[in-house]
Parts: C-alpha cells; sequence; structure tokens
C-alpha cells in the first residue's frame, strides 16, 4: 500500500512539475510587417521558437498565455514554423504573404535602338512590397514612352505571377525616349536612346583634283531623315577594266568623303545593305 | 625501401579485439547521426514547354536545371552548417540578404536547418523578352528537420511551393527571389 501511495505521488509531482504543450494556435496567414499573436495552452514554461525565412528568434514563454509578435518578425513573405518545447515539442506552421505594393522593378531594354523598329523595345516590370517580397496577386502598372511629352506608346497590363511586360515599336526621331511604368503613385523610368536606321538614298558625288578624284557623298540619312551615327561606315568602290579597288572611310557630321589617285572608272557607294548612286569618271 | 618499412609496421601492429572495434565504428555513427543527415544532391525535374513570352533554348534549358540544382544544394549545406560561404555565389539580392540573416539568427540561437528533399519539379511560366530574367514556379517534397543545441525540436515531410526569380550572372543563373508560397 505504502509503495502504491509513493506510486501516485510521484506522478502527481512529476505532472506537476513539467510543462505541458497541450495546444498550440497560429494564424491561418499573417500579411507581412504586421503584428500578430500565436496562443498557447497547457501549464508551465516553455522556449517558443519562430523560424521563418529570412528570420529565427527564440523566446522564454509561459504556456496558456498568447505570445505577441512585432511586424518586424515577419518581413519576408513565406512560410514560418513555430515550435514550442518544453519536455516534448510540438509545431505549427503558417504562411506570410506579400504586403501592399511599394515599389517597382523595371527591365527595359535595348538602351540604344534604331528609329521605326518593329517591337524593339521592351519593359519587363515587377512589384514588390516594403519587404522585397514579390507581390503575386494583379497589380495594373501602366507602361508609356514618350518623346519629350508625345507618346509613342502606352499600355496597361495587370502582373501574372508578379510580372507585367510590354513591346512597341522606336519612334522616328533619333533622339532619347522615356519608358516609364508606374502603378499608382510608383514610377519608375529609363532613358531608351533612339538612333538612326541604315542609311537611305546614299548619293556621292565626285570632284577631280590634282592628285586623283575627291568623293563626297551628300548627308547620309536613315529613311526617316535622320542623319546616321558619326562613324557609320560608307564603302567607296571604284571599277575599271584592270581592277577594283575600295576605300572605306567613316561618316562624320553626316558626310564620308574619302580620295582616290586613278582618274578612270566607275565609283559607286554603299553603306551596309545599301547600294547608292554610281558616278562614272575618266577623260 | 618505403614500402618495406610498411609491411614491418603493420606486422608489428597487436590484433585489434573485435569488440573495440565495432563500439568504436557505433560510435562515429551516433556521432554522424548527431551532425544531421548529409546533404544529398538536389533531383530537378524541368518543364520549359510554358515560358513565355520568349520560349526557352535548349542550352538555357540545361544551364537553369544545372545552377538550380547547384543553388539548392548550396542553400541546404548553407542552413545545416551555418556557413555563408556555402552559398558558393548562387544568390543575389533578396534571396541572398535573407539567407545571410537567416544563417546569422540560426548561429545566434545554436539552430540548425536540415533539408533533404525527394525532388524538385520545376516549371518555367516567365521568360523575358530578352532572356534577362526567368520565373520558375518550383514544387519540392522535402523532409525538414530542425535543431537547437544539436537536439531535434522539429521533424517534418512536407511538399513545398516556391516562386523563384533567376537572372543571368558572368558564368551561372543565379537566384535572386526564392520565395515560399501556399498554392500557384
Amino acid at each position: 500500500m505504502r509503495l502504491i501511495a509513493l506510486a501516485f505521488a510521484a506522478i502527481a509531482l512529476s505532472q506537476a512539475s513539467s510543462a505541458q504543450v497541450a495546444g498550440l494556435r497560429v494564424p491561418d496567414s499573417v500579411v507581412a510587417y504586421r503584428a500578430f499573436s500565436v496562443g498557447t495552452s497547457g501549464s508551465g514554461k516553455a522556449s517558443l521558437y519562430l523560424i521563418g525565412p529570412s528570420h529565427s528568434s527564440a523566446q522564454e514563454v509561459e504556456l496558456g498565455q498568447e505570445v505577441h509578435f512585432l511586424g518586424d518578425s515577419v518581413a519576408r513573405a513565406g512560410r514560418y514554423l513555430v515550435v514550442v518545447c518544453s519536455a516534448t515539442c510540438r509545431s505549427e506552421s503558417f504562411f506570410v504573404t506579400p504586403a501592399k505594393i511599394a515599389s517597382l522593378s523595371l527591365l527595359a531594354h535595348p538602351s540604344r535602338v534604331p528609329v521605326r523598329a518593329d517591337n524593339a523595345i521592351s519593359a519587363v516590370a515587377f512589384a514588390f512590397d516594403e519587404g522585397e517580397n514579390l507581390i503575386l496577386t494583379p497589380v495594373a502598372v501602366d507602361f508609356k514612352l514618350t518623346d519629350g511629352g508625345k507618346y509613342l506608346g502606352s499600355r496597361s497590363v495587370a502582373t501574372k505571377n508578379g510580372v507585367a511586360w510590354f513591346r512597341t515599336n522606336s519612334g522616328s526621331a533619333a533622339e532619347p525616349v522615356q519608358l516609364a511604368a508606374s502603378s499608382g503613385n510608383i514610377v519608375v523610368g529609363r532613358i531608351v536612346r533612339q538612333v538612326a536606321a541604315d542609311a537611305c538614298n546614299l548619293r556621292v558625288k565626285a570632284t577631280r583634283t590634282a592628285s586623283g578624284v575627291s568623293l563626297e557623298t551628300e548627308p547620309v540619312r536613315d529613311c526617316s531623315g535622320n542623319l546616321v551615327s558619326d562613324g557609320t561606315i560608307v564603302t567607296f568602290t571604284k571599277t575599271d577594266a584592270s581592277r577594283q579597288s575600295t576605300v572605306d572611310a567613316p561618316v562624320k557630321q553626316g558626310v564620308a568623303r574619302a580620295q582616290m589617285t586613278s582618274l578612270r572608272g566607275v565609283i559607286s557607294v554603299a553603306s551596309g545593305v545599301v547600294l547608292g548612286n554610281s558616278v562614272r569618271v575618266g577623260e | 625501401m618505403k614500402e618495406g618499412l610498411l609491411k614491418i609496421t603493420l606486422s608489428n601492429t597487436a590484433p585489434v579485439p573485435r569488440f573495440l572495434l565495432i563500439a568504436v565504428v557505433c560510435l562515429l555513427a551516433m556521432g554522424l547521426e548527431a551532425a544531421g543527415p548529409s546533404p544529398v544532391p538536389a533531383r530537378i525535374e524541368t518543364d520549359f514547354s510554358k515560358a513565355a513570352p520568349r520560349s526557352v533554348e535548349d542550352l538555357t534549358q540545361r544551364s537553369i536545371a544545372r545552377d538550380y540544382s547547384s543553388a539548392w544544394n548550396s542553400l541546404t549545406a548553407a542552413l545545416s552548417s551555418n556557413s555563408a560561404d556555402a552559398l558558393n555565389g548562387y544568390f543575389v539580392g533578396p534571396a541572398k540578404s535573407g539567407l545571410l540573416n537567416a544563417i546569422a539568427d540560426q548561429t545566434r540561437l545554436k539552430l540548425q536547418t536540415y533539408y533533404t528533399s525527394s525532388g524538385h519539379k520545376v516549371e518555367a511560366v516567365f521568360y523575358a523578352p530578352e532572356g534577362d530574367v526567368m520565373m520558375l514556379h518550383d514544387t519540392v517534397e522535402l523532409d525538414i528537420r530542425l535543431t537547437v543545441d544539436g537536439k531535434a525540436i522539429h521533424e517534418e515531410h512536407v511538399v513545398l511551393r516556391y516562386v523563384v526569380l533567376m537572372t543571368p550572372a558572368a558564368d551561372r543563373w543565379v537566384i535572386r527571389q526564392l520565395q515560399a508560397v501556399p498554392q500557384f
């Protein structure tokens, strides 16, 4: 009898001294940066761990009471574990979802584009919250391509899987244009430099000199009237009865110039895939 | 000459009792178990058929599979050993800063996280027109084990879903965003 009584006393004492983790209640989901609480049941003291994708913390808690967490504990969206341990451990998980949009990340291509190129300019935008969490619910993003206030292209796109993208033609003027993405008050922009396209209507004139022939093109322009970029190569080719000779000359301030020593032959001019006029020189 | 010396040395060694050998092997096994499971190379199953607006080139598909697997290997190694060096340059931006914070907190709490994956099912859902960013959906089956001071506090087998952003770096694709979601 004495032994049985001692055994019951031992059981009662063990239940009183060790903490019992009976239950753990966590929210179904929490919005990033928002304070929340975890409910515990049972009795005694325990260690409580909060483990997330970029943050972990531990604290001693009194079982049976609510444990409060500041919003900073859940800055990063993802899956979180709450583990409560005393003699044994119990855990529950919940998800933290992104907060409202705080920034747009914009990728724009290319930095330089020829004028009048179809679908040559593209933009991709991602919506993020304050904690750099990708917002996966649809967000309306307005894309605009402007040239000094004049719209060259615009579209409103809702993000899908957190991303929105846009493609448009380049304009006709060889100058910088602004590509912007906006959502509400959040605006982010990039500069895209439109440059002249391939030469159009290439024309050369030849002038006899003491030493041979001086060749000069008329201002080299693209089909939109923009002077081609300095450095664009123009090829002068002279063909006569015995041979063919070529001179490559870079465009400077819209004009390419070259000297040839031979006095006879047909001189033609080309730039890229564009062929200009021919000039016959000779006595 | 060296071989001769080696033979002489071995012949002079006294036979080790069998029970001692078994005890040493058991102790070593317990030590390895306490340290946690060794990282297993991540097995990746990929599907690029739904990538848009740009289709994914063959070489890029192989690169993504290779680099995503390597990134997960480095992530599991980093979180199990609490070593930022183990990240090995596969993470940039928010993904990297998040992991560095996680490692710092784990170190402070003497916490270690062990991931063992049964396999990743990775689907490309977006590939930018200029090929400079790709979005993946990863469904991964994981065994997760958490220890504090070497003692297990949590074990689970779970299927997790991640939204991943990868961008091309100098010699590899890197993870810029790794965000767990309840569903896609």
